[in-house]
């Protein structure tokens, strides 16, 4: 059953260059002089990491795009865990309520999601539009299925009933069983979880750019300009994301023991 | 009483999922002298039926491409009989899944635009790109999809390829059966409901997708997400009424991807169990 192995080469080894050449060349491009006219970079410089990082907006885009990203990942965990715990615990006919969240989730495209959000929220008198505060409730739409998903698979995989019922007969209530028993146990599941949102909610764009607009800068949006009018700038910026995206996408499969990140439910929106 | 504490789960799926999206549906047939298709016949110009067409499309396009190329990569990845590499490989469509959106884009333009990093190199080689291709289009976008297409499509088809048992291999091949026939007539059929799913997947992840369109393109390939950002941003009229009814079809479109993909996969499930 096994493939020809000249064939399977061929095929991976044509695989990992166009996984890895854009990523590369974005990489080389940015410290080049100028890479658009031979096929190699004419020189190497730094000059446009140091222009495009001496930028005030530089450093207040990606302040904002931590804020944004970080408050996203903390809400879903405190809003997930307990109710999750619940749900599996208690009340098991509740998980569909997750499920079904989570594959609205990836069915509603950002686009309409934010055009959901704009015109239900302009006609009730409660002041969200245009609120960095709508961003984060429209991200935390966007990645719940990344919360829930680690959550549910660490859930599924501990002794529940027997760690709770350990728990509550020693004359811990439910709050003390969640906090010291249930959460040490399925840490690597929220960490995942914490991670995978952090991820996706730092390189959001669509909503961003269509709930706040200018008012609230994040990174994805600075960069976006920065392609209209500077490319080399840009290309820096970009090489930025990937190495954020890499280094947070290592940490998740070295705290999930190589397990799927991005298995099954949980499906990307970009 | 049981169901309390999930309050706060339930109002917020209410509140920011549910609720709003109902809104639009039921503003989408809204007009001031009562309930009528109006917004709807209004909305769809040529234009829009244009980027419907354009947007069916790529989907299409990208998830038929994504499932063979993605089926192939990862069958070659799990008959590598090295695990490091095996493991190096699943990590590295697992990190690239989570790519996309602007940074991809303006990658894509660095290697494939008009004076692009491969562009020139293939112009060395006597392979004129330009101006027959051009990066800023839908075929452009195609290019730049696949590449979190395809790891998505790796990710989501690997556990079935895994579940594939070795003595259904091991009897059919007793039995005198060649290696095609084992594919057509055995494996194919226990992986179909499988990669049919994955294709919904595939279809509603790229039916959806705005970053990438727009930093690639701008307003110049013509997609109904491009369409309905564009009303949203007042850009082309005041008219916000037909970006719900764009909105509804649109969402009746994913919609039917999503549960085509949960009926499909637990069928999966089940044949492989």
């Amino acid at each position: 059953m096994r493939m020809h192995p000249l064939l399977r080469s061929t095929i991976l080894l044509i695989f990992i260059a166009f996984m890895i050449i854009p990523v590369i060349a974005t990489m080389v491009f940015s410290i080049s002089t100028r890479w658009d006219r031979s096929i190699l970079p004419e020189g190497l410089t730094f000059e446009w990491w140091q222009k495009v990082t001496s930028n005030p907006a530089f450093k207040m885009t990606l302040r904002n795009s931590f804020y944004l990203s970080f408050g996203t990942a903390i809400a879903l965990v405190l809003l997930v865990t307990p109710s999750a715990y619940w749900a599996h615990i208690r009340v098991q006919k509740s998980k569909a309520i997750f499920e079904i969240m989570s594959a609205l989730s990836f069915g509603i495209p950002g686009v309409i999601l934010a055009l959901s959000l704009i015109r239900f929220y302009s006609n009730i008198p409660i002041p969200l539009v245009n609120t960095p505060n709508i961003l984060l409730l429209a991200c935390m739409e966007l990645s719940f299925p990344f919360m829930y998903r680690p959550i549910a698979n660490a859930l599924d995989s501990i002794n529940l009933k027997t760690l709770t019922e350990a728990s509550m007969s020693l004359g811990g209530n439910w709050i003390q069983t969640l906090w010291y028993v249930i959460l040490p146990n399925i840490m690597p599941g929220v960490l995942s979880g914490f991670l995978l949102v952090f991820s996706t909610v730092f390189a959001e764009f669509t909503l961003t750019n269509l709930l706040v607009g200018a008012r609230f800068k994040t990174f994805p949006i600075y960069l976006v300009e920065f392609t209209r009018f500077d490319g080399r700038q840009a290309s820096a910026l970009a090489t930025i994301s990937f190495v954020v995206a890499w280094i947070v996408s290592l940490l998740i499969l070295w705290i999930s023991g190589r397990k799927a990140v991005s298995a099954g439910g949980a499906v990307v929106v970009h | 009483m049981d169901w309390l504490p999930l309050s706060p789960l339930i109002l917020f799926a209410l509140g920011f999922q549910l609720i709003p999206v109902i809104s639009i549906i039921i503003s989408s047939f809204n007009s001031k002298h009562g309930y009528t298709l109006n917004n709807y016949e209004r909305a769809f110009t040529p234009m829009i039926l244009n980027a419907f067409k354009n947007s069916i499309q790529l989907s299409t396009t990208t998830a038929t491409l994504g499932v063979i190329i993605g089926a192939f990569v990862a069958y070659a990845i799990i008959s590598s009989p090295n695990k490091f590499i095996q493991n190096a490989l699943i990590a590295l469509a697992d990190v690239t899944t989570n790519f996309g959106g602007a940074p991809l884009a303006f990658a894509f333009i660095i290697i494939l635009g008009s004076t692009g990093v491969i562009t020139i190199l293939l112009k060395e080689v006597g392979i004129n790109l330009y101006p027959k291709f051009r990066i800023y289009s839908i075929s452009g976008l195609t290019i730049a999809y696949l590449y979190f297409q395809i790891p998505l499509m790796i990710m989501l088809i690997l556990p079935s390829l895994l579940g594939l048992k070795k003595e259904l291999w091991e009897a059919a091949i007793n039995l005198g059966a060649t290696t095609f026939q084992y594919w057509w007539y055995i494996a194919l059929p226990t992986l179909a409901p499988a990669l049919l799913s994955s294709f919904f997947i595939l279809f509603v992840n790229s039916f959806g997708a705005y970053a990438t369109a727009w930093t690639l393109t701008g307003p110049d390939v013509n997609l109904i997400t491009v369409q309905i950002a564009a009303l949203i941003r007042g850009e082309v009229q005041l008219e916000i009424e037909l970006a719900d009814a764009l909105s509804v079809v649109s969402m009746c479109i994913t919609l039917i991807g999503v549960i085509g993909y949960l009926s499909l996969a637990r069928r999966s499930r089940r044949a492989l169990s």
